[in-house]
């Protein structure tokens, strides 16, 4: 028992640090990349702490509690997701809850924005729940892919097999939805070419447009956890999670670095491009992943 | 008092309560209104005294020879208590919804009629008196659908043609049981059909999924509801929808697992395909085409309503699939639309009161100043269907996904998840388009709805999220039904479900959003307050903003909208349509017939005399 609060202390706490990481090492990347010098490595921390001091603008009580709740959801899914050996509350629920918690976020941005009254927001939203749609029917094949070959729903149990019988993505029907898992990952968490949500030169920034102060440093904190949630649940489900912390990160951080540049090279899809790309072969490799998990011989 | 005399007395006070109250609203109206709601309040009192006190058949009328009986088991008992309660609310939310209308005391009268005819549907122990009472109930929900007049009188005209149809095949149902087996008694139907071929099985239940499913509006029968759901009044949209169309859940529930039975029913199939797996099918398809339909509404109540197929569709693969999860599920989700789909509906109400009628989606916006307390209803109204965690949709859902995956049935869990995902992108839809964005200036002075309309819309709310956060409780009376049905029992406790193949815990995930909630409030109290900024206050990147529409609302969807548009045309409507028109083509012609000219029938009756005679005369048949 008190282990599992200590880890529920730690785990949101390990997760900022690595998503800011993250988001600072991407800018850094990102410039390099680029030809460009980029900004210090820390930089996104500073942000925080500077939007911290300074004073934003208010729409009113959803604006302000969507801000919230969608922060708290995101730590929310963390407690459910394994983190090396760490994962305190995966035997309240399974994948299935994992799929719903994860609902919180955007929910609690899309009712914040809603109140912030600028077409831009509502236009960034509309976009990012278009995306979600569009990745959510691959996304959907391959959990459910993973739950009908390993016959379970619980993410622990998924993880242990692995452990013991090889990774998901070397398994002879499996690799389908892994690699599928892959082409979508930058859509779940919202890099190019799939930032559409975002897209600041068209929409200015969409959802985060009227966000300032200490709403806007919330919003940034969410993002950095949103990255970490959509790479973990990819080394959970396929590679086979980790048995502790630092081989876990030395995962994410390949990964990371994989989809990276995938980011500085791709330009951005227009709305009906990304759904056309998502449902077309994403989808299709997922779909016969999850047929060929049905067929006895595997 | 005993309970089988309690049960008569509900159907007396329920259709005696009715009648009196379309006399006492000649005499004032404002002692009509007080007598409706308490008629609706005893209903529920006296059911919910009623519980887990089961009456075996009790004798209460003869109809020609035939011995008509009422019963009450758990089954019946979980769905009388919705259907009074939900009435109850409906009526409380009338009181001011349709005061300055037109023939009040009528629509209250019907509005209880509605209510005794469904309770007696739940209590009628055999055939006959189900048929009853589901006439009685379909045609007063004829008239209230119709309450309206204009649009509302075609939408009520094909709800009830195809309703009409939906009772023949009842009738034929019962017709054909009683002359095999000379009884319409249920428990005596069930033990006559055990040694039934399963040829009979099959023409029964398949005329009784024309007949249930005409009223449940599965795909392809569904095409009478968007249209009466949208044109109702909002308080019968409620019950409509959460009640009504739902005894024809009920119905399937009795027909497969009471009267032809658990084993019978399940143990039907012809090689590969079994006829539980086909029903499961037509759940799917009854989800995912009429979901993504209703994303493209623009009324409000006409994407309330198409919702409302969809989740049937949730409720029939739940009972289809026939394990004790799925069964669960199904039941548990039949309650849990009923408390969100009648929320919904009244806040549309509520909006709809305030504003004038208006239930465009594209016209309103930034409601959520005026109205704060519909805007919750509608938030967590919205939060139930979608089946977020900490609501009862939630669990429901959670229940039928798990029985499909332990089942092995990805597909069909495919379709019951990306339903969920479309029912996201509309409900976000619904409320935006409503509640958030900017406020028009017409509607500047809106005041919020009188207590009379928040007092249901709380109501409802606490339910969603009492029944979410503690599901044991409606799933202890669900788990006796189950075993009544003859499956094996559940591990149920107070916060969820604790199986072998993975838990729930619903009080944990509450208790975690709770504190990490809270700690994010704390966090975010460090930084230096925010000042607020009225809504013409937002960043245009320097360019002029309008002031009486800033609202970003038509075709909020549109790059996927011209995506999935062109497949979302409701054929199963173009067909019902070139058959109506196809029936009245050739009625017309049977008219010319009968041209109501005495002279053409003597002609027919000479004619038809000459050729029995020419018939006698030339070959001598009798």
């Amino acid at each position: 028992m008190v282990i599992k609060i200590i880890q529920i202390i730690v785990y949101p706490i390990l997760t900022f640090i690595i998503g800011i990481f993250f988001i600072g090492l991407s800018r850094k990347m990102m410039a390099r990349i680029q030809r460009r010098y980029g900004p210090p490595i820390t930089q996104p921390l500073i942000d925080l702490i500077r939007f911290f001091y300074q004073k934003g603008i208010s729409h009113g009580s959803i604006f302000n509690f969507g801000v919230i709740l969608s922060l708290a959801g995101s730590i929310v899914v963390l407690l459910f997701i394994p983190f090396g050996r760490m994962s305190p509350l995966s035997s309240s629920g399974g994948l299935l809850v994992i799929l719903y918690i994860m609902l919180f976020a955007p929910l609690g941005i899309a009712l914040s924005g809603g109140e912030g009254a600028n077409p831009n927001i509502s236009i960034g939203i509309s976009r990012k729940l278009i995306l979600s749609l569009g990745y959510e029917v691959p996304f959907l094949f391959i959990i459910l892919a993973i739950m009908t070959y390993y016959k379970t729903t619980s993410i622990t149990e998924i993880v242990k097999i692995q452990q013991e019988a090889g990774w998901a993505l070397f398994t002879i029907p499996l690799f389908l939805p892994g690699i599928a898992y892959l082409l979508i990952l930058p859509a779940i968490i919202g890099m190019r070419p799939f930032d559409i949500a975002s897209a600041p030169q068209e929409i200015s920034s969409g959802p985060m447009v009227e966000y300032s102060g200490k709403y806007l440093a919330l919003v940034h904190i969410e993002h950095a956890f949103t990255l970490f949630i959509g790479i973990a649940l990819f080394i959970n489900l396929f590679l086979g999670g980790a048995t502790n912390i630092g081989f876990f990160f030395l995962k994410m951080i390949v990964l990371f670095v994989i989809v990276l540049i995938v980011n500085a090279v791709f330009p951005r899809y227009r709305v009906e491009q990304a759904i056309k790309y998502l449902w077309k072969w994403p989808t299709l490799i997922a779909f016969v992943g999850l047929i060929l998990t049905k067929i006895p011989i595997f | 008092m005993s309970s089988a005399f309690l049960l008569k007395l509900l159907l007396i006070i329920a259709f005696g309560g009715a009648f009196l109250t379309y006399v006492l609203g000649k005499i004032s109206s404002t002692i009509r209104d007080f007598f409706a709601v308490l008629v609706s309040c005893i209903l529920v009192i006296i059911v919910v005294y009623l519980y887990g006190k089961p009456v075996k058949e009790t004798f209460y009328l003869g109809v020609l020879g035939l011995p008509l009986v009422l019963r009450l088991n758990m089954l019946s008992w979980f769905f009388a208590l919705p259907i009074t309660s939900v009435g109850a609310l409906s009526i409380i939310f009338s009181l001011r919804y349709i005061r300055k209308r037109e023939k009040t005391d009528f629509y209250y009268m019907t509005m209880i009629l509605v209510n005794a005819g469904m309770l007696g549907i739940v209590l009628s122990g055999d055939l006959v008196s189900f048929y009853i009472f589901w006439e009685i109930m379909s045609w007063s929900a004829f008239l209230l659908i119709s309450y309206n007049r204009g649009p509302a009188l075609a939408a009520g005209m094909k709800y009830i043609i195809m309703s009409v149809v939906g009772s023949a095949a009842m009738l034929i149902g019962i017709i054909s049981i009683y002359t095999n087996y000379g009884t319409v008694i249920i428990s005596d139907i069930s033990t006559h059909l055990a040694a039934a071929s399963s040829g009979y099985i099959l023409f029964l239940l398949i005329l009784y999924f024309v007949a249930f499913g005409v009223k449940n509006a599965v795909w392809p029968f569904h095409t009478w509801l968007p249209s009466a759901h949208s044109e109702a009044p909002s308080p019968f949209s409620a019950v409509l929808s959460g009640i009504l169309i739902k005894m024809g859940t009920y119905g399937f529930l009795l027909i497969m697992y009471t009267i032809v039975g658990l084993k019978v029913f399940l143990d039907l199939s012809w090689g590969l395909f079994s006829f539980h797996y086909i029903l499961c099918w037509f759940g799917a398809i009854t989800v995912v085409i009429p979901t993504f339909t209703a994303l493209l509404q623009n009324d409000a109540k006409r994407l309330l309503a198409w919702h409302s197929i969809g989740q049937i569709g949730y409720i029939i693969i739940g009972i289809a699939l026939g394990t004790s999860l799925g069964i669960a599920g199904g039941i548990f989700h039949f309650l849990n639309h009923a408390t969100f789909k009648a929320l919904l509906f009244l806040s549309v109400g509520a909006v709809e009161y305030r504003t004038g009628g208006v239930r465009d989606l594209n016209s309103l916006g930034g409601l959520i100043k005026r109205m704060p307390i519909t805007f919750t209803g509608a938030l967590v109204g919205s939060l139930g269907i979608i089946g977020v965690p900490l609501t009862n949709g939630f669990v429901s859902k959670w229940l039928i996904y798990k029985a499909l995956i332990s089942q092995g049935n990805p597909f069909l869990a495919f379709a019951a998840l990306i339903g969920t995902w479309g029912t996201l992108l509309s409900f976000y839809k619904f409320l935006h388009n409503m509640f958030l964005g900017q406020l028009p200036e017409k509607y500047k002075n809106i005041e919020k709805a009188p207590f009379s309309m928040q007092f249901p819309i709380i109501i409802y709310s606490l339910v969603i999220i009492v029944f979410g956060i503690l599901p044991g409780i409606p799933l202890k009376v669900i788990n006796s039904i189950d075993t009544y049905f003859g499956f094996e029992s559940l591990h149920i406790n107070i916060w969820g479900i604790a199986s072998e193949t993975g838990a729930l815990n619903t009080i944990n995930i509450f208790a975690a959003v709770l504190v990490a909630g809270v700690i994010v409030w704390l966090i975010s109290r460090l930084g230096v307050k925010s000042k607020p900024v009225p809504q013409e206050d937002t960043y245009a990147a320097g360019s002029y903003i309008p002031e009486e529409k800033y609202h970003y609302t038509v075709d909020f969807y549109n790059p996927l909208y011209r995506m999935i548009g062109p497949y979302l045309r409701d054929v199963i409507d173009d067909f019902y349509r070139i058959l109506a028109k196809g029936v009245q083509r050739v009625c017309d012609r049977i008219k010319r017939v009968y041209a109501g000219d005495v002279g053409y029938y003597v002609i027919y009756i000479v004619l038809f005399l000459a050729v029995i005679i020419l018939i006698q005369v030339g070959f001598k048949p009798w």
